[in-house]
């Protein structure tokens, strides 16, 4: 069997690993990093895009607020290329109470998260779709971030810095000798072949996979999978992110990202975190909130429907963990269950996932004895060098003055020929749900539609599949895209979907391919 | 004025209608939103293709709600017929399937198809090249690759990169002697001798016929088109083909306004109101056919809250499925499939207790409840049948 | 962007049948299409300064959205996108002249032979395509040297309760009053009594060059003019094609204007075909036709496509015993207005036409008819042929040209 040392192993390739892994490389640690799946595929690809500026917190969570507006504004320094500064509003909608923005201003007060009243009417002018009814508004520095960029920054990052990154490497167990992890045997999903890495220190990032992973070190930590699930319409129905000022509850959040908003979300404790089936109430439940924001949202088009899966921390039940704050969870298995060589780092969410990435680090570089300072504050990710801020029209304005229609293989999200190739050379994969979560191919109006038969055609000369495999990943991406919409098909996204049959069944006949 | 008949959609289904009766005379007008499913369909006449070998035979076995159930063989074969009396070029018919590859290399079942088309026919089997124009919507080498697995097939694929020109573009240039010239000679050197040759359809808009028995000549062996992604030229070419006889015909065409209403009474449809640039107008006629395609057309629309409405009359619609509308897996057949409007036997549709809503209105094409075109392979062939024979009776009841 | 139109764009499905049918994409790589600049550019737009440039190349014809099966008013977000990219870069000072068609004929009007003399001068032209940007060789109208307005002040209609308002427009007053002449020998022969208020630039081309600002000012201003007559009751005649088509929809769609007297105005705006039409199928008009033993092609301009009123110019030419008309189906003379008298476009504007030129040509004929100004001088531009608005058929039909030498073009 083929084996690797490392310094560091990192398990989970979420936003926390991806932020672990970026950070124990530039530490200077020999690392790897192993995910059972593609990059951002759990819950960080999985959730609105929201940057929280610590608002949501503000009140019924100070400590959560304060580290987001702080790690919201080292973020904007470092991670410009993935942030849209759209800004964010609080506002109090009919069915909320305005007393609530005297609390609400008080907390962000309190924590430190920039606020300032602004008039119903300048509300309104700056977002003329918002109920007309709000009573108050309240600007904050919300802001939305393109997760998959941020993660992929990461890990490239990390690579430059030496780590090496395992995708589609699902962890089998986790070694053990002399009451330590010693490091882990994982198996190559795509060959099944396995690789044993020993690995100083093991970083367990794998947010609500969390207590699997720590189970595997006989380690017991309590990871509750909460469901959440969010909605994209189609087009900015707003331009900066929508809050609703009040306690968090469900459905409360609009957030414009890239193209679209979207709509979120929900909290169903799940027993499973790979089980997140959409409930045609939650559906519900999410256009009768968003008619509450802007009205008219059930005329509006949705394009797909997805679930993600927070990690909770129920710290009750580890009493003895060192607790950094109450929105993310480190535990230092030496010190807590005397099992060395084991991190945990869980719970917070995408917003924090640097901080997260900085605690963990620094509890395994006290287990190494060694103390070396974390330096992601300062360093940009590359592409954000320039330190400027993700633009709407940024896709559109790189194809001016001429656009080549001819090479634009996915029209919805601008994915030229080149890039597609240049993408499917470096992701080197048969699966064109990675190359999605690469360039966005295929997430516009009409789903694929259109770019999946071009980009199945391209991959199968690009990475040179044989025939099977191409029907393959035609299908699978087929498939995968039905799932995410087949909730949300009302309007107009049922004609799409019905045009998108006629392609795909009735033009090209996918259903009479061989597989 | 009042016409004879109004036809709402410019779809096969009202284009089919329209002819038909402006051919006997009628005073009809056609007015739709926009142009109808020809631009995006391959232009084949899919009759049915539930069993891949005969569509005559898979016709007779079909369960009473399926619109075809409303017409014997005999009148399917001689909307068939009608058809391909009025647009050259079609081959054909109901007693035998051509399997014509896809831009996948899926073998496609259709029962008439664009001369264009016919020498792709793989039920003989036979040696296949595939040329790619460098054009986006084509790939050659998956499609032969598909389609080499196949028993007595060979295929393989050449990629010719011309141009860096979409599908339109391309056909447009293939009108013009010098680009079928210069293709002529690079595949001349390439070809063996039995081998026949596919492009993509991109080979001529007006003047495709000719473009094709050129490109034949000129590599002397049979040359045929594939089908690919919208916009369809070949489907371009039929709804040229289907409009312009109906214009001659003295038939009006009006593409762009809306159809929002009707106005009725005492059982009878007496206009449908238009909505034009300032306010809406009200087209009157004795009968009216509507002919607006199911959900992909806007003829059917599903809310929010899953409320199902026909979006002209208001129409009862049949076939709704209660919960779920839809499963979890793409290719299964969704409970949804078959929602349209319910006919009598006189394609005029009808109210829950089986009584025509209206005397004068009839109704053809994707509107109707029943069917599943695209899972069942039967696109274009309702649309002509049901278009012609609602075409008939309406013109025999008047 | 109004809400309506940016809606809209969730109705696209992509399905590429407008780019089938633009004219403009079709013969210039610079347009890269109305799906493309249109729903699928404007999700990326809104946030910031406007990203494309593209969009200038949309002539705003208009046939993309009435060919769309979906009902996404593509042309109206392309114009909305373009007054959005303007409005970030600044109007260029040659689309902010020939977009006051009024200020040019008051300018013009009264030194017509010298302004004539000078737009048919080649190196003035010249001088102005290098240093204006109008192309020197674009159809540029000549200057009748009286305006329509001066004709209607002296000219006292027929009494009768049967009232219309008769909105000319600015291609009427200053470059074919003759045409304006006919209109109102036609109505009143017809037996009614026109009303010709005073009456400025609607702004339609003001709004395709982007400026909006301005082009509501003298939008409000005609429909001040307009509305005390609209709130009585009469209805209102236009024979521009597009100025029409700015009254009964633009202004709200794409100028966003809103109010009662616009209501108003909107819904008493009528095609001057439209209105004859109307007359004839509620047994109104007079049919006393003289033979016209001609033939004629006849093009539907896009901006009267866009009014969704069918083509009612065929029905009533087909009442004049023994004029063959043909119905012409290229989509576009390629003009749209300003469009192709800009340097940058005059070639695209030429290609878009050649179809309609070839098929105006082939028919043999020595006159076509055609009820939009612009496309008739770029018609007679691209062919030599003599364009006429479809009134002046009836008017001869009528017999009304006896004692009146008929003019136009």
């Amino acid at each position: 069997m083929a084996s690797l040392e490392t310094e560091v192993l990192v398990i989970g390739g979420g936003s926390t690993g991806a932020g672990v892994v970026r950070d124990a490389a530039m530490r200077g640690f020999k690392t790897v990093l192993v995910e059972r799946k593609d990059l951002a595929d759990g819950t960080t690809g999985r959730f609105h895009g929201l940057l929280h500026s610590g608002g949501r917190y503000a009140v019924r969570d100070p400590e959560a607020a304060k580290e987001c507006i702080e790690e919201n504004l080292i973020l904007r320094r470092t991670a410009a290329d993935c942030i849209e500064d759209t800004g964010g509003l609080f506002v109090s909608t009919p069915w909320d109470d305005p007393a609530f923005g005297d609390t609400f201003l008080e907390g962000c007060r309190a924590t430190g998260v920039p606020v300032e009243e602004i008039s119903v009417a300048e509300a309104l002018q700056r977002e003329p779709r918002l109920h007309p009814g709000i009573s108050r508004a309240f600007t904050v520095p919300d802001a939305s971030i393109d997760a998959w960029k941020l993660v992929w920054g990461c890990a490239r990052s990390a690579q430059e810095h030496g780590a090496e990154m395992l995708i589609y490497h699902r962890v089998v167990r986790l070694e053990r000798s002399d009451g330590r992890v010693s490091g882990a045997l994982v198996r190559d999903e795509l060959t099944g072949r396995e690789l044993r890495i020993h690995a100083d220190v093991v970083v367990n990032a794998a947010g609500a996979w969390a207590g699997q992973i720590a189970e595997l070190a006989g380690c017991r930590v309590n990871v509750l999978p909460g469901k959440g699930i969010m909605i994209a319409m189609n087009h900015r129905l707003v331009n900066t992110v929508i809050n609703r000022c009040k306690m968090p509850a469900d459905g409360d959040i609009l957030v414009p990202i890239r193209t679209v908003s979207v709509i979120g979300t929900t909290d169903t404790r799940v027993a499973d975190p790979d089980d997140l089936e959409i409930t045609e109430a939650e559906v519900e439940e999410m256009l009768d909130e968003g008619e509450k924001l802007v009205p008219g949202f059930r005329e509006a088009r949705a394009l797909r429907a997805w679930a993600g899966a927070r990690p909770l921390f129920a710290p009750e039940e580890v009493a003895d963990t060192r607790e950094v704050s109450r929105s993310h969870a480190l535990v230092d298995h030496r010190e807590r269950d005397g099992v060395e060589g084991l991190v945990t780092i869980t719970g917070g969410k995408t917003t924090t996932f640097r901080l997260m990435a900085e605690a963990a680090m620094d509890a395994a570089c006290e287990q190494l004895g060694v103390d070396r300072p974390c330096r992601t504050a300062e360093e940009p990710l590359p592409g954000s060098e320039a330190r400027e801020f993700y633009t709407l029209g940024s896709r559109v304005r790189a194809r001016e003055p001429v656009p080549q229609l001819q090479e634009i293989i996915c029209e919805c999200e601008l994915i030229t020929r080149e890039r597609l190739e240049e993408a499917m050379e470096w992701r080197h994969t048969p699966n064109l749900d990675d190359i999605r979560r690469t360039l966005r191919l295929g997430m516009g109006p009409c789903q694929g539609g259109f770019c999946i038969y071009r980009a199945t055609g391209i991959l199968h000369s690009v990475e040179r599949l044989d025939h099977l495999a191409a029907n393959e990943s035609l299908l699978s991406f087929l498939q995968e895209r039905w799932k995410g919409v087949h909730p949300i098909l009302y309007g107009d996204q049922l004609r799409q979907a019905r045009l998108d049959d006629w392609i795909f069944q009735g033009l090209l006949g996918v259903q009479r391919l061989p597989t | 004025m009042t016409y004879d008949t109004v036809v709402i959609g410019a779809g096969l289904a009202g284009l089919t209608a329209a002819l038909r009766l402006a051919e006997e005379g009628r005073q009809v007008i056609l007015v739709a939103k926009g142009v109808g499913s020809t631009h995006l369909a391959p232009a084949t006449i899919d009759v049915l293709a539930v069993d891949d070998k005969s569509p005559a035979e898979a016709l007779s076995k079909l369960p009473s709600e399926h619109p075809y159930a409303r017409l014997p063989v005999e009148v399917v074969a001689a909307s068939i017929e009608w058809f391909k009396a009025r647009v050259a070029g079609y081959r054909g018919g109901l007693h035998e399937n051509f399997l014509l590859p896809t831009a996948v290399g899926a073998v496609k079942p259709s029962a008439v198809v664009p001369e264009s088309m016919a020498g792709g026919d793989l039920r003989g089997g036979g040696r296949f090249v595939f040329v790619g124009l460098g054009l986006k919507d084509f790939y050659p080498a998956y499609l032969a690759e598909n389609l080499d697995q196949l028993a007595d097939v060979s295929a393989r694929g050449i990629e010719l990169t011309l141009s860096h020109e979409g599908s339109l573009d391309l056909a447009r240039r293939f009108e013009q002697a010098d680009l079928r010239e210069v293709i002529a000679r690079q595949l001349n050197a390439q070809l063996e001798p039995d081998e026949r040759v596919g492009f993509p359809a991109v080979l001529g808009l007006r003047h495709a016929a000719e473009v094709w028995r050129d490109l034949e000549e000129r590599l002397e062996r049979p040359v045929f088109e594939v089908a690919t992604l919208p916009p369809s030229l070949p489907g371009m070419r039929l709804y040229e083909a289907m409009s312009e006889p109906l214009r001659k015909a003295g038939g009006r065409v009006i593409i762009g306004p809306t159809v929002v209403a009707a106005e009725t009474s005492n059982g009878r449809v007496e206009g449908v109101v238009v909505e034009q640039a300032a306010r809406s107008t009200t087209l009157r006629a004795r009968s009216f056919m509507l002919a607006t395609g199911g959900f992909a057309s806007g003829g059917l629309q599903l809310d929010s809250r899953g409320r199902i409405r026909e979006t002209v009359f208001d129409l009862p619609v049949a076939g709704a499925p209660d919960r779920p509308r839809f499963l979890p897996t793409y290719l299964e057949e969704q409970p949804l499939d078959r929602v349209g409007v319910a006919v009598d036997e006189q394609f005029r549709p009808t109210d829950v207790d089986g009584n025509p809503r209206y005397e004068n209105l009839y109704a053809a094409g994707a509107t109707l409840a029943g069917a599943a075109p695209w899972r069942e392979g039967s696109g274009n062939g309702l649309s002509v049948a049901t278009g012609y024979a609602a075409a008939t009776i309406l013109e025999g009841a008047q | 962007m109004t809400e309506l139109v940016r809606d809209s764009l969730d109705h696209c499905v992509k399905c590429t049948i407008c780019e089938t049918f633009c004219p403009f994409s079709q013969v210039t790589p610079l347009f890269p299409g109305p799906k493309y600049v249109g729903p699928q550019a404007e999700r990326y737009r809104g946030a910031g300064l406007s990203p494309d440039v593209s969009v200038d190349y949309c002539s705003g014809c208009g046939i993309c959205t009435q060919v769309c099966p979906q009902g996404v008013k593509i042309a109206e977000i392309n114009s909305q996108a373009r007054a959005q990219l303007w409005e970030d870069r600044g109007i260029p000072l040659r689309n902010q002249l020939i977009a006051r068609p009024s200020v040019l004929g008051r300018l013009g009007t009264p030194v017509a032979p010298l302004a004539n003399w000078a737009l048919q001068n080649r190196a003035v032209r010249l001088l102005a395509h290098r240093l204006g940007g109008i192309h020197y060789k674009a159809p540029m109208p000549k200057f009748a040297g009286h305006t329509f307005q001066r004709w209607a002040k002296r000219h006292r209609s027929t009494v009768s309760r049967r009232k219309v308002v008769y909105f000319h427009g600015c291609g009427t007053n200053y470059y074919e009053p003759g045409v304006g002449e006919m209109v109102v020998a036609v109505l009143e022969h017809n037996g009614f009594h026109v009303r010709i208020p005073p009456q400025d630039c609607c702004g339609l081309p003001l709004q395709s060059n982007g400026n909006f600002p301005a082009a509501r000012k003298y939008l409000r201003r005609l429909i001040g003019k307009l509305a005390p007559y609209a709130h009585d009751g009469w209805p209102i005649v236009a024979n521009s094609t597009s100025c029409g088509l700015m009254l009964k929809r633009e202004a709200r769609e794409i100028l966003e204007v809103e109010g009662e007297d616009l209501e108003a105005v909107s819904a008493a705006t009528h095609d001057i075909c439209e209105f004859l039409l109307g007359l004839h199928e509620r047994g109104e008009l007079r049919t006393d036709f003289r033979s016209l033993p001609l033939t004629v092609p006849y093009h539907a301009p896009c901006q009267q496509r866009g009014h969704e009123i069918g083509k009612p110019a065929l029905d009533l030419l087909a009442l004049i015993p023994d004029l063959r008309v043909i119905e012409l189906d290229a989509d576009c003379c390629g003009i749209a207005g300003t469009y192709g008298l800009k340097k940058e476009k005059y070639s695209i504007s030429m290609a878009v036409g050649e179809r309609l030129f070839r098929d105006v040509y082939e028919s043999g004929a020595n006159v076509v008819a055609c009820d939009s100004e612009t496309c008739r001088w770029q018609i007679e531009h691209g062919t030599d042929v003599h364009a006429v608005h479809p009134v002046e058929l009836l008017y001869r039909a009528y017999g009304l040209d006896a004692p009146v030498a008929v003019s136009a073009g």
